[in-house]
């Protein structure tokens, strides 16, 4: 490169010359002329650093992941079939007649696993019982579902259920239940793996 | 050679200062423009502020006048359209009820979920379990459990809420 041509007309000539001269210490005024695009170069590198500091930060914060992570609504084909297989699963589990009871603690464990199918084997040795002396039949259905969290593998949802309660020989009786279960995907399907009241 | 060479290494300097700040521009419009971002932060924030309008909305000290007309300005805060309109017309004949009555209510949102998220219209469905302890003007205090269907719409003011359905049994669609 040649070194007569500097990048830069404005702090060319003033850098070179102090790089090559001591300054003259009689002329003040003259140092400080040559000293200012030093100053401004270094000015303009500390405000480009901050900004783009700034900026890089105020992204980061807008990116928060505790939003981003959860995929709830964002990925609207995830949430409507996790929130139809946990739906159904509950339908099923939670549905039985006097003779079917069978069928349902089948379909258990085709949806349950983990806390959620011991909660469930415990609940439902009873409800076996009952259901045989007291010929009960029990009709439940998801009125709302919810999810309130969802990742890759596992999603959390909040379900109101009605359940119908019919003894033969009686009016049936509705009774609404509201429950937050927990599901897991484990090789491409949704299982529960955790049930809770609200 | 050495004034050059610090020459150069100002530029480069400055060069490199010039590239963050670009660097930090792009990284902020990239996530200004995410749309999946701003998705989940409506959903979020639409969640946290319709739970506490629900909390709000159960919510009244009936012991003086003074603190029904406040609870039934709290509500007025909380609510926005149709919910909004009807609370203002029927205010001055709740305070008279809710005085005479004196009991006392306290909301607080047990659990709750966005069903659905517009962000374009600015509306969400949000289902939330609600306990209500009441305490009666005299006579023991009991809870009740609620559940409710919201619809929330966005505001000037944040999201409120725009229409309250309690889910009884039997579906409340």
């Amino acid at each position: 490169m040649n070194s007569d041509v500097a990048p830069d007309p404005d702090l060319g000539p003033g850098a070179e010359e102090t790089g090559t001269r001591a300054p003259d210490p009689h002329d003040g005024a003259d140092v400080v002329r040559r000293r200012w695009p030093r100053v401004l170069g270094a000015l303009l590198t500390v405000a480009l650093l901050a900004t783009g500091g700034a900026l890089y930060a105020e992204g980061r914060q807008l990116r928060d992941t505790s939003a981003t992570a959860n995929r709830a609504l964002t990925d609207a084909e995830a949430t409507t079939r996790v929130t139809g297989d946990v739906s159904s699963a509950l339908s099923k589990i939670f549905s039985y007649g006097p003779g079917a009871t069978a069928t349902t603690r089948a379909a258990a464990k085709e949806v349950l696993a983990g806390k959620a199918l011991q909660q469930y084997a415990a609940l439902f040795g009873q409800v076996e019982r009952q259901s045989a002396d007291q010929k009960l039949t029990l009709t439940t259905g998801v009125v709302r579902a919810g999810v309130t969290r969802l990742t890759d593998d596992s999603a959390h949802l909040l379900v109101f259920l009605d359940q119908v309660h019919e003894r033969r020989g009686r009016a049936p009786t509705t009774a609404s239940a509201q429950l937050t279960v927990v599901a897991e995907l484990r090789d491409g399907r949704w299982w529960i793996v955790e049930i809770g009241s609200t | 050679m050495t004034s050059r060479t610090r020459h150069l290494g100002g530029w480069a300097v400055l060069l490199v200062a010039a590239l963050v700040c670009g660097l930090g521009a792009w990284s902020y419009g990239q996530a200004r423009g995410d749309r999946t971002l701003s998705f989940a932060k409506a959903r979020d924030t639409a969640l946290t502020e319709g739970r506490r309008h629900l909390a709000t909305l159960n919510t009244l000290d009936g012991k003086s006048a003074r603190r029904v007309d406040d609870g039934l300005r709290a509500w007025l805060d909380s609510s926005t359209g149709p919910l909004h309109d009807e609370l203002a017309r029927t205010r001055k004949a709740d305070a008279k009820s809710l005085t005479t009555a004196g009991d006392t209510a306290r909301g607080k949102v047990t659990s709750a979920a966005l069903t659905a998220l517009d962000e374009r219209t600015g509306t969400a469905e949000l289902i939330a379990t609600v306990d209500v302890e009441v305490t009666p003007r005299s006579g023991a205090a009991g809870t009740q459990r609620k559940r409710f269907g919201a619809t929330l719409a966005r505001t000037a003011d944040g999201w409120k809420v725009k229409a309250l359905t309690a889910i009884g049994t039997g579906g409340g669609r």
